[in-house]
């Protein structure tokens, strides 16, 4: 159906609110608005204070946290040490600078990033405090989580052979 | 993120994912307005459900400018039964551009933007209910309003 039969049937706001319909402008049309736009960007842009800009690059790594745990399967690419790099980077924090506020030393925090070791408990709090709750201990616990899956899916071969020794009396039901 | 049926006041949480090539099948011209299959290829398309159903209740498809960190909405529609007075539920357009909105963060961080190109009746209308301002013959929406319009449909 046309957009001028549409209007006769609703009203403006009605449109609004279900669509947002294709528009054609010609090639110096489209010129002038791509001109228009990148303008009003590049002012809003330089008004753009430094919280306001961290605020969205805190809000895209929360989104992109929740996306990985949510996901079926970890990923090679992700880890706590690569969110954790992230957030250190959006802050804009020397890692020795970082390690101090949250009461740990720079050795320790490489160890995580370069996932060399697991982080303990206490990690997850202190980020959700770091954060100001921005990046919740949950989601930090739920990255954790997705490492410990892969971790187990790459080495369950190896640890069930180490681990069979200690196990007897074996239940004979399968699924 | 939830949309309202009308009829009961009950809240219902919906799911967006990509449009895949079964889903145009149900994607028609009549109930879905556009003729979505010249989309293909073009822009990032996108269909909202409610969870764990498989109707589809609105489409939105999306192009990507990363020089300028901005994605662009080309085309939203609610399905036909959710345009006018009589619709059976609220929200739907409203969670497909937060849901742009959340991509843009995702891939461009702080400085993400959103922009579309609207009917010129139609303009005061986007520009109220969902925050955007003007640039030029286009709407966007950056910085605190975009973030406080994500955080509004995907608290």
């Amino acid at each position: 159906m046309s957009y001028k039969k549409l209007l006769q049937e609703f009203t403006p706001e009605e449109l609004a609110e279900a669509f947002v319909f294709p528009m054609k402008l010609s090639p110096k049309q489209q010129r002038i608005a791509d001109q228009q736009l990148s303008e009003a960007l590049r002012l809003s842009r330089e008004k753009m204070t430094r919280q306001e800009r961290l605020a969205g690059s805190l809000m895209g790594l929360r989104f992109r946290m929740e996306d990985y745990f949510k996901s079926d399967k970890p990923n090679e690419d992700y880890s706590f040490g690569y969110f954790l790099k992230l957030y250190i980077q959006l802050l804009e924090r020397k890692r020795r600078e970082f390690a101090a506020e949250i009461g740990i030393n720079e050795t320790l925090l490489s160890q995580f990033i370069n996932r060399h070791r697991m982080p303990p408990d206490y990690m997850p709090i202190r980020l959700e405090l770091h954060s100001n709750n921005t990046l919740p201990a949950e989601h930090w616990l739920k990255i954790i989580e997705k490492d410990k899956e892969r971790e187990m899916l790459c080495n369950k071969a190896m640890m069930i052979k180490k681990e069979k020794k200690f196990v007897t009396g074996a239940i004979s039901v399968r699924l | 993120m939830v949309i309202v049926e009308l009829a009961t006041g009950q809240e219902l949480t919906v799911a967006i994912s990509p449009v895949e090539n079964k889903d145009f099948r149900q994607i028609t011209k009549k109930r879905y307005s556009f003729d979505w299959k010249m989309e293909r290829g073009v822009a990032d398309m996108f269909k909202l459900t409610i969870a764990n159903r498989s109707d589809i209740l609105g489409l939105v498809s999306v192009m990507d400018f990363p020089v300028e960190l901005r994605l662009q909405i080309r085309l939203i529609c609610a399905s036909k039964e959710n345009i006018g007075q009589g619709k059976q539920y609220a929200g739907i357009v409203g969670c497909l551009i937060a849901f742009v909105g959340n991509l843009a963060l995702k891939r461009f961080s702080g400085l993400a933007c959103i922009s579309l190109l609207p009917k010129t009746e139609l303009r005061v209308h986007y520009k109220r209910e969902y925050g955007m301002v003007d640039g030029g013959p286009q709407l966007y929406l950056d910085g605190a309003r975009l973030q406080a319009l994500v955080n509004k449909y995907l608290p």
